[in-house]
């Protein structure tokens, strides 16, 4: 049973023709792709092959030209009111006079649902910021800040978790250890979850399945299983498994 | 570092008060230019001091109700207008053409209905209210993308959106139209008072100069500079505050 489906999904945009003329350019699709309930699936592509746009349609943020975008047989639209939906960007996206312990509080106060200081405390140590609650984003380090905005994401227990290029701006050090504590934070609630990201290695690393997208217009070029045990260690990615998946991934993407 | 930074404007300051006290002494640009030392002996004069400092209470009192009445209603308006999109295209037509009215054109309409002691007042709210329904317009909608896509995932409701997340992101433009507002309530407020107000600085303005008394015409205009300068250094400080303090969401 597909807790999420997109059929022949295609969205075009109006741009401006070399001619002055304004023309429509078909960006994404048709796509047809199913994702499982409690699924973990990262989305990658080149840059400019529609995936932010997967992202935006299935949020709700966005409506396809043509095609349908279904969860749990729904229109995203209904996720939204139903405050079922978690989304986490590459920007933080924290309101910046808001305490740690106070963004978190603002899904619950949206939702007119209680925000008790033993969740709240919950989602702090799941965020591993104990000690920051009082803390403002500014005087977090980015890391944090992406640690703080994918708690708030989880906070109302979502159905569906989307997750746009959330370690983007991060160091590569910072990043790879962010990758494991993701892991950890998704293993205590398993919410079906989209990546969209750059990065085959932390596809490779934290998804059961993977999907590449071909360059514009973005259609599926490779549907891939990650076959690795959860959870997953450091030493993993020493693995010539690991390699050889990420490899044959990356020659995908090239290839375009 | 700072110290020098403050000396340049100060020496220019002194360089600039001396010049006028030497040109005035001089009448080198006839006898309507006193010198700076004579405009300063008005405020030393114990009824002159009394007149203005009376002057002065009318004129802060009309144009801290018209600015209070601005503020409010262009803030109220333009939240509104972003809560209700439908009405926004109406009402961005009406600052428009609230702006684009004459403030003196005005001025002779609102003496036979607000009444000469009214006058002033309204008249000063009438600048501020378009620029605070432009300022407000401009912060409710410079929000950050990002923060407004949370907020629709987290299926917020516009007025929830905007009392939790733009109002505040709104803020520093806020005060910045309440910046550059604070002058158009105190230019409002004189031309006011120019329509036969019972008293105020701007009807000293009017009567000395009709009857000649340069010293306290010039005394008088430099207190209205004061007090437009100081409304904005004040409104400046403030803005420059709440942009530290509510970080870098309006980008």
């Amino acid at each position: 049973m597909a807790a999420l489906a997109l059929v022949g999904v295609t969205r075009s945009f109006l741009r401006r023709s070399a001619a002055g003329r304004r023309e429509s350019f078909t960006a994404l699709g048709p796509l047809d792709l199913q994702i499982g309930d409690g699924e973990f699936v990262a989305l990658i592509g080149a840059s400019g092959c529609g995936k932010s746009t997967v992202l935006r349609l299935l949020a709700g943020l966005d409506e396809p030209t043509t095609g349908q975008v279904q969860i749990n047989g729904q229109p995203p639209r209904n996720l939204q009111a139903q405050q079922a939906l978690g989304i986490a960007f590459q920007e933080h996206a924290l309101l910046p006079w808001r305490s740690v312990a106070g963004n978190l509080r603002l899904p619950f106060e949206v939702a007119g649902r209680a925000a008790t200081d033993e969740r709240i405390g919950e989602l702090i140590a799941l965020a591993g910021l104990k000690g920051f609650e009082h803390a403002r984003p500014a005087e977090l380090s980015g890391g944090m800040r992406q640690r703080v905005a994918i708690a708030r994401a989880l906070a109302l227990q979502p159905k569906l978790l989307l997750l746009d290029e959330p370690f983007g701006a991060l160091d590569a050090v910072t990043r790879r250890r962010m990758n494991f504590e993701l892991e950890r934070i998704w293993l205590e609630s398993r919410p079906t979850t989209l990546l969209v990201t750059h990065s085959v290695e932390e596809a490779v690393l934290l998804a059961d399945r993977i999907l590449v997208l071909t360059q514009r217009p973005g259609r599926v070029r490779m549907d891939v299983r990650v076959p690795f045990a959860r959870p997953r260690a450091a030493a993993l990615m020493r693995s010539a498994e690991f390699h050889l998946l990420v490899d044959e991934l990356t020659a995908n993407l090239e290839s375009g | 570092m700072r110290l020098r930074a403050a000396i340049y404007p100060a020496v220019g300051c002194l360089l600039l008060l001396g010049a006028w006290e030497v040109a005035g002494r001089r009448g080198v640009l006839g006898n309507t230019f006193p010198a700076l030392s004579q405009v300063l002996a008005v405020y030393a004069d114990g009824p002159r001091r009394a007149l203005l400092g009376r002057s002065l209470a009318a004129t802060l009192a009309s144009a801290g109700t018209g600015f209070a009445a601005g503020v409010c209603f262009g803030c109220l308006v333009a939240m509104f207008s972003h809560l209700v999109p439908l009405l926004r295209g109406g009402l961005d037509r009406m600052a428009v053409l609230v702006n684009a009215l004459p403030v003196i054109a005005l001025g002779p309409v609102l003496i036979i209905t607000a009444g000469r002691e009214d006058t002033p007042a309204a008249l000063a709210s009438v600048p501020v209210f378009f620029l605070l329904y432009t300022a407000t317009g401009v912060g409710l909608r410079g929000t950050s993308q990002r923060l407004e896509m949370v907020f629709t995932t987290l299926g917020a409701s516009r007025w929830q959106r905007l009392a939790k997340f733009e109002a505040l992101a709104a803020l520093p433009s806020v005060l910045s139209g309440m910046k550059i507002a604070a002058s158009s309530a105190m230019i409002g407020a004189v031309v006011g008072e120019w329509f036969g107000a019972p008293s105020g600085l701007g009807v000293v303005v009017l009567n000395s100069m009709q009857n000649f008394q340069i010293p306290l015409l010039w005394a008088t205009v430099l207190v209205i500079a004061l007090i437009t300068l100081s409304g904005y250094g004040l409104l400046s400080l403030a803005e420059r505050a709440a942009r530290r303090k509510l970080g870098e969401c309006a980008a």
